[in-house]
């Protein structure tokens, strides 16, 4: 008997072929996403460019700063839609159409299924894209990034994807208990696209709590910017910490609760 | 030994009851009625390892609905449920492994691809070693004769070849149970019976137990050993399914087609070949006449028809829902 790590491992592999495979059966739909996604990332970049030109500084941050923000929630975004965004959009629909059935019957997470089941190589330009923004950022900055602060850099990364993929699936789950999950995607749409262009130490008051707190999108780039600029303490790293310990343990929660009361539409 | 055992298994749904126009659609804002409506109402049943069962019922009968229960896909309301020794909605791998679903109008086939793709993703799944896989593969596709469908993309396949397709991705682990809902639902006749005969030899040379759903009489005719008949979520007939067609098939359908229409000497013909017969006919056309007939006298008409020489004739048995009503009938005079 396989461990669960390995049958896990040889399924997102076998997951990951098979997409590559589906891709490939169509020219343009492998090569397309390649030039859409790139040419979305630069529009995305003139809009910055346009807002912080004639901004100075936000809160203690510099220009240099803020590059090396945007290119992290860029890398965040990118590395989402790499690897796991378009299977976790489906789980909504899926849910709604009964599709889920067949997953649940299956002797594999259904979640991890469904997350390594459309992964993109159409954005990992983005994600190539995203490492030159940080990099050029940490030079406008004049960082010195010592290996204390790269690693610092990478771990906080690391759990930011984590509350990244977990608000998604969080978002989607909604659809076990509820028809509509329209609304809660545009909410979540609202949160991204506010916190991609302003990070969160730009945020006070209940502003700060909404986007700290319930909506987390304004931690996700700005605690791995501080642990690289060193503006990070023990108490905001364990209050960062603490906010992907609980965003994880409810999305845990949230999925277990709708697979049980999952009512799977009528054939 | 019982592979699956239910008692008095109850699914309830709760439906939002909206009053007429938008002064009701207001008032629902604020105060909503639901009615419940029991999908499966206190169903009991043990099945044996190594059975053929049909769950038989009209549309709605509940038949998906307790499918959906022995699998784990949803959980019932009240009542106990033991599939293999496990509560199915606990939903555990060592439970899945151990059965496969097809159902008839949800693929589990990647379209773009070949289903020798789709099977390599399940042999992943089930853990099945490459030797194992390999001579399993071998085996189902020379018995559903799909050698050379195996490499072709599943979208391009016909509905009764891809049906095949689904058989052989469910039964690749080897299952002690097979759930099967509709799986000839669509197919032509030439496909169903092809179908058929597949399934009985799965379940004899293999022994694994098989649970099949299906509104054509049949399937179920040609499969099932036992029957449970479903009516508005309750078990309204469980036994042998010859007994079920002795008791409450009464009629068959005779259908003949002619290339020449019949003249009206034909009519004339047919009153006194059928004087007695207790036959009913529902469709005359010039070309196609189409007669009920007590079971006990298809033989004898069937012979005086064929002296007519028609250019097609076929016997169909009663639909579904004839069938239940007639239980349901008779259950009621009982009661």
């Amino acid at each position: 008997m396989m461990t669960r790590f390995q049958k896990n491992y040889r399924v997102v592999k076998e997951l990951v072929r098979l997409r590559f495979q589906n891709l490939m059966m169509f020219r343009l739909g492998f090569f397309g996403p390649f030039f859409v996604d790139g040419s979305m990332f630069a529009i995305q970049l003139l809009v910055f460019r346009a807002v912080y030109s004639n901004i100075d500084r936000i809160g203690s941050w510099r220009e240099g700063e803020v590059i090396l923000y945007i290119g992290t929630f860029s890398l965040l975004n990118a590395v989402s839609m790499v690897v796991s965004f378009f299977g976790v959009i489906d789980i909504a629909p899926k849910i709604q159409s009964g599709e889920m059935d067949l997953y649940l019957t299956k002797p594999v997470s259904p979640l991890l299924r469904l997350t390594f089941e459309k992964v993109n190589p159409g954005s990992v330009p983005l994600v190539a894209m995203s490492v030159l923004i940080i990099i050029y950022g940490i030079g406008k900055a004049q960082i010195v990034p010592t290996a204390g602060k790269i690693a610092a850099y990478l771990f906080w990364f690391a759990v930011m994807e984590i509350l990244y993929y977990c608000m998604e699936v969080l978002m989607r789950c909604i659809a076990f208990f509820i028809v509509s999950t329209a609304k809660m995607e545009r909410l979540e749409e609202a949160g991204l696209e506010l916190c991609m262009k302003l990070p969160g130490i730009a945020f006070y008051g209940v502003w700060k709590l909404i986007f700290y707190c319930f909506l987390p999108y304004g931690i996700m780039a700005t605690l791995p910017v501080q642990s690289m600029v060193g503006e990070m303490s023990w108490g905001l790293g364990l209050f960062g910490a603490a906010v992907v310990s609980a965003f994880c343990l409810l999305t845990c929660f949230v999925w277990k609760r709708g697979v049980r009361r999952y009512n799977s539409a009528s054939s | 030994m019982n592979v699956i055992e239910t008692e008095n298994l109850i699914k309830t749904y709760k439906r939002y009851k909206k009053k007429e126009g938008i002064r009701g659609s207001i008032q629902g804002l604020f105060h909503r009625e639901y009615e419940e409506k029991n999908a499966v109402n206190s169903v009991s049943l043990q099945i044996a390892e190594g059975d053929f069962l049909g769950l038989i019922g009209p549309n709605g009968a509940g038949k998906t609905t307790l499918i959906k229960m022995l699998t784990g896909i949803i959980a019932p309301t009240s009542g106990r449920i033991e599939v293999l020794g496990f509560y199915p909605n606990d939903l555990k791998n060592e439970f899945k492994m151990q059965y496969a679903v097809v159902m008839g109008q949800k693929s589990q086939l990647f379209f773009e691809l070949t289903a020798s793709d789709t099977l390599r993703m399940f042999k992943e799944i089930y853990e099945i070693p490459e030797e194992e896989y390999q001579r399993r593969k071998k085996y189902f596709t020379e018995l559903f004769q799909v050698e050379e469908l195996m490499n072709m993309q599943v979208r391009t396949l016909s509905l009764g070849e891809r049906m095949k397709m689904e058989l052989i991705a469910a039964l690749l682990h080897n299952p002690r149970i097979l759930f099967l809902d509709e799986p000839t639902i669509g197919l032509d006749a030439v496909a169903s019976r092809q179908i058929r005969s597949f399934l009985k030899r799965v379940n004899q040379e293999r022994g694994t137990t098989i649970l099949l759903t299906s509104h054509y009489m049949e399937d179920i005719k040609m499969l099932c050993g036992r029957s449970i008949v479903i009516n508005h979520g309750n078990k309204i007939y469980d036994g042998n399914t010859e007994e079920l067609f002795e008791r409450y098939q009464r009629n068959k359908k005779i259908t003949a087609t002619f290339e020449h229409a019949p003249g009206r000497d034909f009519e004339k013909w047919a009153g006194e070949a059928f004087r007695g017969q207790a036959v009913t006919i529902l469709e005359n056309t010039p070309y196609k006449k189409v007669w009920r007939v007590a079971k006990e006298n298809a033989n004898h008409v069937l012979q005086e028809i064929m002296r007519q020489e028609p250019a097609d004739i076929s016997v169909e048995e009663e639909e579904i829902g004839v069938i239940v009503e007639r239980i349901y009938r008779e259950e009621e005079a009982y009661a």
